[in-house]
């Protein structure tokens, strides 16, 4: 028989590659570098398009890509018209009135008034199980519909005809623009939703489009596919590329490898390649409105009940080292529990009204003295804690330093304990932990985002620090000053002046990503919220 | 033969329950939910979100729920993908895993057992240092490693391949090269070590007393019977490699599963960890029945006779 069944294995085998080629990327092989043709990279795979169900990033900017909500964000802080040509606020705040232009979808169909109204009422309907549902806790009824109280035709968004869009809000909310503007918020052709049925939002091939890309070629888990301009869109003339090619890399070397032979135009670099870069003319930190930051279990360590020890562990840490010399990664060391260049008024950065010294500052000989002081009035010598954060290599790095940052307050033992980020979140929540460094990212641009979650009863207030009076602030300016920008602005101010007073929390790092974009491709936008870029307006 | 194939099929679908079974519980054990937004949900609103998903009834019902479903071929809608059908998740993305995994095999085997087999032949000669050589480096350099120095090399500095993705077979040359390192020096050790064996053996020596020559003794006895620990390592190996490693699938930006596995259990996406193990091991049982009936039709001596 010789060697015939080695020959017979070795053969199916290259029948199995022969057949499986075929089923490789059909995608063309075009060649990048043509004109207005822009590479564009994704670190992670495209989990779905449906505007309801989407809870990532790159759904996010895929959604804004190829939608058009009412308005839609600019840079600096801005929104501008989107279908809607204008809107309305009621005296009280409450009521917002948007006069939508006419506009149709990829299919032909006119985008109406109607599609906003559906869409909203399907993220919010329990059925769907939105994740994102919460975001419309303002809108009447809401939060009663999401959880099955009350039939999704009761929200309070009305069309009073094809061109007019009502909503009603429960409480005066001033950044509702920016709320709308958010992919969450975009529109969904009914007619569609029922077509695709339970496909819908799988593949580009069962969604219509109402805004300045359509996608084509995702199956729904490939790792590439492509955005070309919607005829239909109605600002097409604002859009300059003929084409994106989205792919999916998710190492940083290969993005960077790839980036050097010009195969992609925009890169995230990782904190070993931020070193080589820094100085590149073609490099940029884009600063995120998040945050990482360490929470203290009262509840199991009343010890931390004490404010003296909570500011001594806050002097402790030397964020500017964490964030410049540990991350790397373009990371900023922060100003406060509100991250930077999120939320402006009358020129002023929130973080920068708010900021308080010594809430973010490092000084080890004050840490110590205050910690000595805390903890002879806490009765106690000693303090071993468990230090839980997530498990890849970035959280390690962090915890391991502020452990032996911790560890130089005399009398203090700290045990790191990196776990699976759906672990950390459990314990976080379950209140079985020590101290826990949590991050948080803003849903829209506004201090609130950040604020609430400090609240006494917020279930993400984990450490389960409660102060009245920030309690108080922080109600005030979603109630009584809800409607009155100046006052609202000063509320959240004071709350978090308070915050960082008593050292409620400690604020770590605000993530920054540092990027890396070809100097012939211009206008692509950034913002410190969800989608975070939109490219639909870039040139080459 | 055929009750033997009986019996062997009757212990595959055995296992494959016990595997999903201990599988579907240990991982409902796991803290935390499978919803990709849990960070920024109340509990409350997780509650509202389980229900839609039948993951608030009682464990034994979501299991049987899970088994009923599992036989009529449905496993379920994927979290990370969301809705996307788990059996479709697969589906698509095993692809370029599989295709990948077969080409090193065929790659690294065929070239393994070339030169474990030249390594024995050429016995303490410098060809079989060389070999030894070889097949050293291939197990110690992680496929990773050799994955990233293959794509700078020739990839980005010399652009005889693409860097990464995956067009078509240009794109499959470098992370073929770099799966193809693990089962080539497996191969290699083992068919030298089996080989030398071999060669010493009494019906070797009898051949070559009856003057058959050198070759015809190689290829026609000690080649055929230094295959059968082969065939042993072969089957794990190809299905440790055609599922898919994470790493160089990242590496080159390929569309493989092998990702998917790793997050599927970290991100607690229940069908897709289900899914991705009952079919790894399913494909493991088929391997493994494969391999005992290779060792059949290599070697008379262990065929099945009833």
């Amino acid at each position: 028989m010789k060697l015939s069944s080695v020959a017979k294995l070795g053969g199916t085998a290259a029948l199995v590659a022969l057949v499986l080629a075929g089923c490789g990327s059909g995608s063309s092989s075009s060649q990048s570098g043509k004109k207005q043709e822009l590479n564009w990279v994704e670190s992670a795979n495209l989990p779905t398009m449906d505007v309801s169900k989407m809870t990532d990033i790159v759904s996010s900017r895929m959604v804004n890509s190829t939608n058009e909500g009412l308005l839609r964000l600019a840079a600096n802080n801005k929104v501008v018209p989107g279908v809607a040509k204008s809107y309305k606020v009621s005296k009280d705040g409450k009521t917002w009135t948007f006069n939508l232009r006419n506009e149709k979808w990829s299919n032909g169909k006119p985008v109406t008034a109607k599609d906003f109204v559906y869409s909203w009422q399907r993220t919010v309907s329990p059925k769907t199980a939105s994740q994102y549902a919460y975001i419309f806790g303002n809108i009447e009824n809401a939060t009663k519909i999401n959880s099955g109280k009350m039939a999704a035709s009761k929200l309070g968004a009305e069309a009073k005809d094809d061109h007019t869009l009502v909503v009603h809000l429960i409480k005066p909310q001033t950044f509702f623009k920016y709320m709308v503007a958010q992919s969450y918020f975009m529109p969904q052709l009914e007619s569609q939703v029922k077509k695709s049925g339970s496909k819908y939002g799988t593949t580009s091939s069962n969604m219509v489009y109402n805004g300045p890309f359509k996608m084509t070629g995702w199956n729904g888990t490939n790792d590439s596919w492509k955005l070309v301009p919607n005829k239909n869109y109605w600002n097409k003339k604002a859009i300059k590329l003929s084409k994106v090619n989205v792919q999916v890399v998710k190492d940083p070397s290969t993005m960077l490898n790839q980036y050097q032979s010009n195969k992609l135009d925009f890169i995230t670099l990782n904190g070993t390649q931020v070193k080589e870069y820094k100085n590149n003319k073609e490099y940029k930190v884009n600063k995120e409105a998040s945050n990482f930051y360490l929470e203290m279990n009262q509840k199991k360590h009343p010890e931390f009940k004490n404010k003296d020890i909570r500011k001594a562990f806050a002097l402790a840490i030397d964020k500017s080292q964490l964030a410049n010399k540990v991350q790397a990664d373009g990371s900023v060391a922060p100003t406060g529990f509100v991250p930077t260049d999120m939320q402006k008024y009358k020129g002023q950065d929130f973080a920068d009204a708010a900021k308080v010294k010594s809430g973010v500052d490092y000084d080890l000989a004050q840490a110590k003295k205050l910690f000595a002081k805390g903890m002879k009035a806490e009765g106690k010598k000693t303090l071993s804690l468990d230090l839980l954060s997530d498990d890849t290599d970035k959280a390690k790095k962090s915890t391991e330093f502020i452990q032996s940052q911790l560890e130089k307050l005399p009398g203090v033992k700290i045990n790191n304990q990196n776990l699976p980020f759906k672990t950390r979140l459990a314990r976080s929540a379950d209140g079985n932990f020590d101290l826990v460094v949590s991050g948080w990212i803003a849903d829209y641009p506004d201090a609130s985002n950040f604020l609430d979650l400090m609240t006494s009863n917020n279930p993400q207030n984990n450490g389960e620090w409660k102060n009245a009076k920030y309690d108080a602030l922080v109600k005030k300016a979603e109630g009584a000053d809800a409607n009155n920008e100046g006052a609202r602005w000063n509320d959240m101010v004071q709350a978090e002046k308070i915050l960082m007073n008593e050292q409620g929390v400690i604020p770590l790092y605000q993530t920054g990503v540092s990027t890396l974009t070809k100097s012939n491709v211009k206008g692509i936008q950034f913002f410190p919220t969800s989608p975070e870029y939109d490219f639909t307006k870039a040139s080459k | 033969m055929v009750k033997y194939l009986g019996k062997r099929i009757f212990y595959i679908v055995l296992t494959l329950f016990i595997v999903t079974t201990v599988t579907f519980f240990l991982m409902k054990f796991m803290p935390g939910t499978p919803l990709t937004n849990q960070a920024k949900l109340t509990p409350e609103q997780i509650h509202q979100i389980y229900k839609q998903y039948g993951l608030d009834k009682p464990l034994w019902y979501q299991y049987l729920a899970y088994l009923g479903g599992a036989l009529h071929g449905n496993f379920g809608t994927s979290f990370q993908f969301s809705d996307q059908p788990v059996s479709y998740l697969i589906g698509t993305r095993i692809g370029p895993s599989l295709q990948l995994g077969a080409q090193a095999m065929v790659l690294g085997t065929i070239i393994g057992i070339i030169i474990g087999a030249v390594g024995a032949v050429k016995k303490d000669t410098w060809v079989d240092t060389t070999a030894t050589i070889v097949s050293i480096l291939g197990i110690s350099i992680p496929s990773f490693v050799l994955a990233v120095l293959l794509q700078y090399y020739l990839g980005l500095k010399l652009k005889m391949f693409p860097i990464a993705d995956w067009q078509g077979f240009a794109y499959t040359v470098l992370p073929t090269l770099a799966l193809a390192a693990a089962p080539l020096a497996e191969t290699a050790r083992f068919m030298r070590t089996e080989m030398v064996d071999v060669l010493s053996s009494d019906y070797i020596e009898l051949a070559k007393a009856k003057g058959l020559n050198k070759m015809g003794i190689i290829y026609h006895h000690a080649l055929r019977n230094s295959l059968i620990p082969i065939v042993t390592i072969i089957g794990p190996l190809a299905v440790n490699i055609m599922t898919g490693s994470m790493v160089v699938e990242n590496i080159f930006s390929i569309p493989g599963i092998g990702e998917q596995f790793v997050k599927s259990v970290l991100t607690n996406d229940y069908p897709t960890i289900m899914g991705l193990t009952i079919m790894y091991s399913f494909m493991l049982c088929v391997v493994i029945l494969i391999t005992d009936i290779l060792y059949g039709v290599i070697d008379p001596r262990i065929r099945i006779n009833k």
